[in-house]
């Protein structure tokens, strides 16, 4: 009879302990630094896939202020052509969440990141207020899923380019890039 | 042990046997199959080729089902043709399902080397050549695509020895498509090599099947030749009513941001027919834009259907209904659920979703059983025995499910049918911390009927084809006797 209370109150104490735990993993997330690179909140509304990470580089170390926004797609149709060419580059690398209106400012080129093969593009973006930003696509696969990056800001595309590939390739993105792909 | 120790011990022993219940629910080869009035007729294993479209024509006396494949697995790229003795990319099967309790496999004709999606000849569609404005009218013609490289026909008239007359191809890939067999008028699912997507439509009079005339190519502006900025989704497949109807619907998308688009035919076939933003406009009636989490697979069109609840209304007693049944493709529930959904689009300008219908997960713990659950498609033949009354709904591992519709607005589930597994069902993987972890289940891809009431579906992970009737209440349902 004295027990039941006991084991009501150990389950409560799990219980609260869990939620505890699940509200730190849930929250939201200080931002991290990474060198010039800021992890900031991904500024987008909900869409057909989660959402993915987002930072921030400041001017003096990629040559203007960019942001950058990186996410998997799990479930690509083109499981055995991977991503064959530009269009597919202007079809799934988010840009539409910068803007509805780009122009590519030349053919693409073959990248690989995180050991995933795919093409890497430049375009010119009309933000909804009238600006230019510059804007750097880059679509990569693994089978039947996808990892998507855009990078843009004011400055000039090869500059954000080779900002956007070095931070990708650290070691640190690599590890979260896997991860991501394998749905940890 | 005090009562509460027994109550907690009671629950214990639920949630253990709770869990037992969904390991339980992992397919076993030689288990029956899950069915609630539906029966299992005949079966045909398809020499183990993944399967896509089934179609099944009326050939003289005969019945003939066209099956259309994908390519072939990691494991077996080209699977042994016994009839053969050789290895061939898969293509097409040709059954004999004249007696539905013994059906004979014809001939299978190979497709495009590849795997799963890059390969094959998943889509089929059939028109008799004396029911084509210009056919040959001792022909029967299969419409088949070849891969994602090429669209072809084959006179099958003698179904065992296929005789290919003409192929189309240029293109950069192939689906879903739709073949007016009193006009001749096919929509062709293709990508042509300067769009923008991967799949649009190609639209061809293939009234003399000998010599396709290209009419024009057809899509979302954005999607065209030259335009920048965003790229609309891309096409799954187009029905249409014909010159009676004067409608096509065509689906977008497959699991994600997903469009029903309803296009006027007369001003699509006779409009200017360049491929600018606005000529790609001019035909379009209304888009009904789904949630970003589902695509569109097939969109089923019902027009004039009566709703028995709205019979003493002055207005508004009969009802224009679209069926949208989305597509899963992740395995294992890692992604939104892809359902069915009904579009009331009697005022076209402002269709609106009304119902929709999923197959509950807790009635067979699905997502614990491997591979895809989910909607993927539905019969599209419009044959009087159950156009209106009764849909059938291929839902990957939850097998076949029969709808009651004759109220869209509450769908209604009266049957199902899930095939046992077999040595051919192939696996289905997800990833569990790096590693490939992989289970057996059955995933019911496709599904079509005939006019007789015979329901054939068939298995995307290499089952066969499974070939049902109604039973009980379902049968009812229909108005078969």
């Amino acid at each position: 009879m004295r027990r039941w209370p006991v084991i009501a109150s150990v389950m409560v104490a799990l219980g609260a302990l869990s939620g505890a735990a699940a509200y730190q993993q849930a929250g939201p997330r200080q931002p991290e630094r990474n060198g010039e690179w800021q992890e900031i909140a991904w500024p987008f509304p909900r869409d057909g896939w989660p959402a993915g990470k987002a930072f921030r580089c400041g001017a003096a170390a990629c040559g203007g202020e960019v942001e950058l926004y990186v996410r998997p797609k799990m479930g690509f149709c083109n499981c055995d052509r991977g991503v064959a060419d530009d269009d597919e580059v202007d079809r799934v690398a988010d840009l539409d969440l910068l803007s509805e209106h780009f122009a590519p400012l030349a053919p693409g080129d073959l990248v690989r990141v995180a050991d995933m093969p795919g093409r890497i593009r430049a375009y010119d973006l009309k933000m909804s207020d009238g600006l230019r930003h510059i804007a750097v696509g880059v679509a990569v696969s693994r089978r039947c899923d996808l990892l998507v990056a855009v990078a843009h800001g004011r400055g000039d595309a090869p500059e954000m380019r080779r900002a956007a590939l070095d931070f990708l390739a650290r070691s640190e993105m690599t590890r979260w890039v896997t991860a991501a792909m394998e749905g940890r | 042990m005090s009562g509460r120790l027994k109550l907690a011990a009671s629950f214990s022993i639920f949630f253990l046997a709770g869990s037992g219940i969904a390991c339980a629910q992992q397919q076993v080869i030689g288990a029956p199959p899950e069915a609630l009035n539906m029966k299992l007729v005949g079966t045909s294993d398809l020499q183990a080729r993944s399967a896509y479209q089934p179609t099944i024509h009326h050939q003289g006396d005969r019945w003939i089902a066209y099956i259309g494949h994908h390519g072939g697995s990691d494991d077996i790229p080209a699977p042994v043709n016994p009839q053969t003795g050789k290895a061939e990319p898969n293509g097409t099967s040709i059954v004999d399902v004249t007696d539905p309790s013994q059906p004979r496999y014809l001939r299978h004709l190979p497709g495009q080397e590849g795997k799963y999606e890059a390969g094959g000849a998943q889509m089929v569609r059939i028109c008799d050549g004396k029911v084509l404005p210009k056919g040959d009218r001792n022909a029967v013609y299969m419409l088949r695509t070849f891969g994602g490289a090429a669209h072809e026909i084959w006179n099958v008239a003698d179904p065992a020895n296929p005789v290919l007359i003409t192929r189309i191809a240029g293109v950069k890939d192939t689906h879903k498509n739709w073949w007016e067999c009193d006009t001749g008028i096919a929509f062709l699912v293709s990508g042509a090599p300067d769009w923008r997507t991967r799949r649009m439509t190609q639209i061809y009079d293939l009234s003399d099947p000998a010599h396709p005339q290209k009419i024009r190519d057809f899509g979302l502006p954005g999607q065209e030749p030259g335009s920048t900025g965003a790229v609309p989704t891309e096409l799954h497949g187009p029905i249409s009513t014909g010159p009676s109807g004067n409608r096509v619907y065509f689906g977008y998308g497959t699991n994600k941001g997903g469009f029903l688009q309803i296009v006027d035919r007369e001003k699509l076939l006779n409009g200017p027919r360049e491929p600018t933003a606005d000529n790609l406009r001019s035909p379009e009636i209304a888009r009904l834009a789904m949630s970003a989490f589902n695509g569109a697979h097939t969109t089923f069109p019902m027009p004039g259907m009566p709703i028995a609840e709205f019979a003493r209304d002055k207005d508004g007693k009969t009802r224009d209904i679209v069926m949208i049944v989305d597509e899963a493709i992740l395995n294992e529930c890692n992604e939104p659920r892809q359902m069915v959904w009904f579009a009331d689009i009697t005022v076209e300008n402002r269709p609106m979703m009304i119902s929709s219908y999923t197959v509950p997960e807790a009635s067979g713990s699905f997502c614990e059983r491997g591979g895809r659950f989910g909607a993927h498609s539905s019969n599209e033949s419009m044959a009087p025995v159950y156009y209106k009354k009764m849909a059938f709904i291929a839902f990957f591992n939850a097998g076949v499910r029969a709808l009651d519709i004759r109220d869209p607005y509450h769908p209604t589930e009266v049957g199902y049918f899930i095939p046992a597994i077999t040595a051919a069902t192939d696996k289905r993987c997800v990833k569990i911390d790096g590693k490939d972890r992989c289970r057996v289940a059955i995933q019911t891809n496709n599904v079509e009927t005939d006019e007789r009431g015979y329901i054939y579906i068939v298995d995307r992970a290499n089952t066969g084809l499974h070939i049902l009737e109604l039973t009980g209440p379902a049968r009812a349902v229909a108005g078969i006797q």
